[in-house]
């Protein structure tokens, strides 16, 4: 009963993770939280239904579409809400997400009902039994999906020429764009990675927990602002293990019999973090540039 | 002069806003009577996670408001039903509720299906001594706020306690697991009084689990289910997360049912459940059962079916065709439309006959209704969707 729930706990902690490292990337290089990301994520699920129900296109194909359409998105919410407030106080694009965030919740709920969407089975659900524990195909799927993209997105921040772009601009804005680094496409790339991320994570758990809905981003996306700043706001590896510690912090919660605080956990976990490790698991503490 | 004139009339006009407006602060109750029409507010959800109650209920609520102005109206008045949404906010339900009472005068209120906003709404209504009636409540905890609060809806607290003599006699259960939606007020005292009446007839609960109305994740809570043996689940939870919940159950390799109250009637159960739910059991005040020897429902439900596709009735478009002509009843007995009189009328309903069978409203303003209808989901002839079949039809007795 312990693995099972170790497993139950990993599975979800890794949707958080994904959703995450979307957080951490764009506050690594702008200093910004981007409350609109949880919503891109839900987008994403959306997107994946539409393409399997609708379309009867194969999961991966869906998920890939997702993908696409949400870096779209992603992008041009960048674009549109945060560019044009770049250079003014770092409240005002903080307020600008909220309103984007609101609007893309208001906007799915006009357009898909208010009621919450089954995701239609797209895989037979086998089972396969490891001794007394047992493991889905969808679980390994999203397990199998979630460290490939994640091995993927640190193979580009470490070695390809836009992942180092990315890391300068982090580093110092102003000094990587005086360097000839092209920041505003470091940015866009940023929100694209991010957003690619968040809409496969979608997918996944509408594909995982069989139920969609145009609010589901808000949780979700708090939730994983708590694992990005759990790890340690700025830093990859460190949503990741954010993901899976507050994935299995609230598993194990429930597993003990507190199923109601679920979504307490999560924030009681950020509170003590914050309290005696304020730059998180892996975070750096901040050193004042001279 | 001209100046004179403006300022006279100006405040001609003032005097006569200010004092109309004392005078239907005054005599609110009157309002709506002196009126050509009577109006009866409809408090529900057409939108948010509760709409397919609120919808039913008001597709109900107008079949008899048509029945009744076809018959030539009430008093010699036409009744009309104000219709608003609060869409399954519970912040939004007082609001709602003063709007009615205050800007529309409805004379009373049919809602809300739920038990949790029915009390947000029923103060309200006690306060502004307007009738509410709400047709599909069934906790604990309703009418005691007050004499103008009033149901026509099968009680938990009768219905849970038949079905569970049903599922240890009939059934055999003889250990259950309990799922609880802890952020869910119906569910909360749903549980409660399942835990009674499972103690009262010998069956054991092996273990307790808490869910959260929104939660889309099971996995550990059917984990925890899996290590231990029982007959089946009682899941007082609504239909959504239900149907998720036995997703779950089946995923990770059980066969148990599950049986549970009311708050799990609606098709969203399978369409989120899918081949998880068939074989769970909800009970019900009312199921259209095509064999009933009973001509209103007869009628009832040949009227639906043509107006609905041939879709049939579900309980609450049924209670809130029940609660429109019970309110109606009440007025015709009274022969007025002031809450204040035809309250007591309805007060003293007794042995009446409606489309969900029949109704007597006791002195502490509870009904009584018989038989509560056990239904089981079942895939339909053609094999192609999922439907309600009545399993058993279970007479209640008060008390």
């Amino acid at each position: 009963m312990f693995w099972q729930q170790l497993i139950n706990g990993i599975t979800l902690g890794s949707t958080y993770a994904l959703i995450a490292l979307g957080y951490t990337m764009v506050y690594g290089i702008i200093q910004l939280i981007n409350f609109a990301h949880g919503e891109i994520y839900m987008i994403g699920a959306f997107v994946g239904v539409i393409a399997v129900a609708v379309f009867k296109l194969n999961i991966f194909i869906a998920l890939f579409m997702a993908m696409a359409v949400c870096i779209f998105i992603g992008v041009t919410v960048e674009r549109i809400a945060y560019r044009p407030l770049r250079r003014s106080t770092r409240l005002a694009p903080l307020i600008s997400a909220i309103g984007v965030s609101i609007f893309l919740q208001t906007l799915m709920t006009v357009m898909a009902g208010p009621q919450a969407i089954g995701f239609p089975q797209v895989i037979d659900d086998q089972l396969y039994h490891l001794g007394s524990v047992t493991i889905s195909k969808v679980q390994l799927i999203i397990l199998v999906l979630a460290s490939t993209m994640m091995i993927g997105l640190q193979l580009i921040v470490k070695y390809v020429k836009i992942g180092k772009a990315m890391r300068a601009a982090s580093e110092d804005y102003d000094t990587a764009s005086l360097m000839g680094i092209n920041v505003n496409r470091v940015i866009s790339f940023t929100f694209a990675i991010g957003s690619a991320l968040a809409a496969a994570g979608g997918v996944m758990v509408g594909m995982y927990f069989n139920s969609i809905h145009p609010l589901m981003g808000v949780m979700a996306g708090l939730k994983a602002f708590c694992a990005a700043v759990l790890g340690g706001i700025g830093s990859i590896p460190g949503a990741m293990l954010g993901g899976l510690f507050l994935g299995i912090a609230e598993v194990t919660g429930v597993a003990i019999g507190y199923g109601g605080y679920r979504d307490a956990i999560a924030f009681t976990l950020l509170i003590l973090v914050l309290l005696f490790k304020p730059t998180g698991i892996l975070g750096r503490p901040i050193q004042r540039k001279v | 002069m001209n100046k004179k004139l403006i300022s006279l009339i100006t405040i001609l006009i003032f005097s006569l806003v200010v004092l109309t407006g004392c005078g239907s602060s005054d005599t609110k109750g009157q309002q709506g009577a002196s009126e050509d029409t009577i109006k009866i507010g409809f408090l529900g959800a057409k939108t948010g996670s509760h709409a397919s109650y609120g919808i039913e209920t008001l597709k109900g609520m107008q079949m008899a408001v048509e029945d009744i102005n076809a018959a030539g109206g009430l008093l010699g008045k036409e009744v009309v039903i104000i219709e608003d949404d609060h869409g399954s906010k519970n912040s939004e339900a007082s609001t709602v509720t003063d709007k009615l009472i205050n800007n529309n005068k409805v004379v009373a209120i049919v809602g809300d299906p739920t038990t949790g906003l029915t009390k947000i709404a029923a103060p309200i209504a006690q306060q502004n001594q307007v009738v509410l009636l709400s047709a599909g409540a069934v906790g604990t905890g309703v009418v005691e706020i007050g004499d103008y609060i009033f149901r026509d809806t099968l009680l938990d607290a009768l219905a849970a306690p038949a079905v569970t003599k049903y599922c240890a006699e009939e059934l055999g259960w003889k250990k259950v697991a309990l799922v609880t939606s802890i952020n869910n007020d119906y569910s909360v005292g749903l549980s409660k009084i399942f835990k009674n009446a499972l103690d009262k007839y010998g069956v054991e609960i092996v273990t307790e689990q808490q869910i959260k109305d929104g939660d889309t994740n099971f996995s550990a809570q059917v984990t925890n289910l899996a290590s231990k043996e029982f007959d089946g689940i009682v899941f007082t939870g609504y239909y959504t997360e239900g149907g998720l919940f036995m997703k779950e159950v089946r995923k990770q390799g059980m066969d148990q049912v599950l049986v549970g109250g009311d708050g799990l009637l609606s098709p969203v159960l399978w369409e989120m459940g899918e081949s998880a739910v068939e074989g769970s059991m909800v009970y019900t005040g009312f199921a259209p059962d095509p064999n009933t020897d009973n001509p209103k429902t007869k009628d009832f439900i040949e009227k639906y079916k043509a107006n609905n596709d041939n879709k049939l009735p579900d309980m609450f478009s049924a209670q809130g065709y029940d609660a429109v002509m019970l309110i109606a009843d009440a007025i015709k007995n009274s022969e007025s439309a002031d809450p204040k009189v035809f309250r007591d009328s309805l007060a003293q309903t007794k042995d009446w006959h409606g489309v969900t069978g029949t109704i007597t409203i006791r002195e502490n303003r509870e009904p009584i209704k018989s038989p509560v209808y056990l239904l089981e989901v079942a895939p339909t002839a053609d094999g192609s969707g999922r439907e309600w079949k009545i399993k058993a039809a279970i007479p209640v007795t008060a008390e």
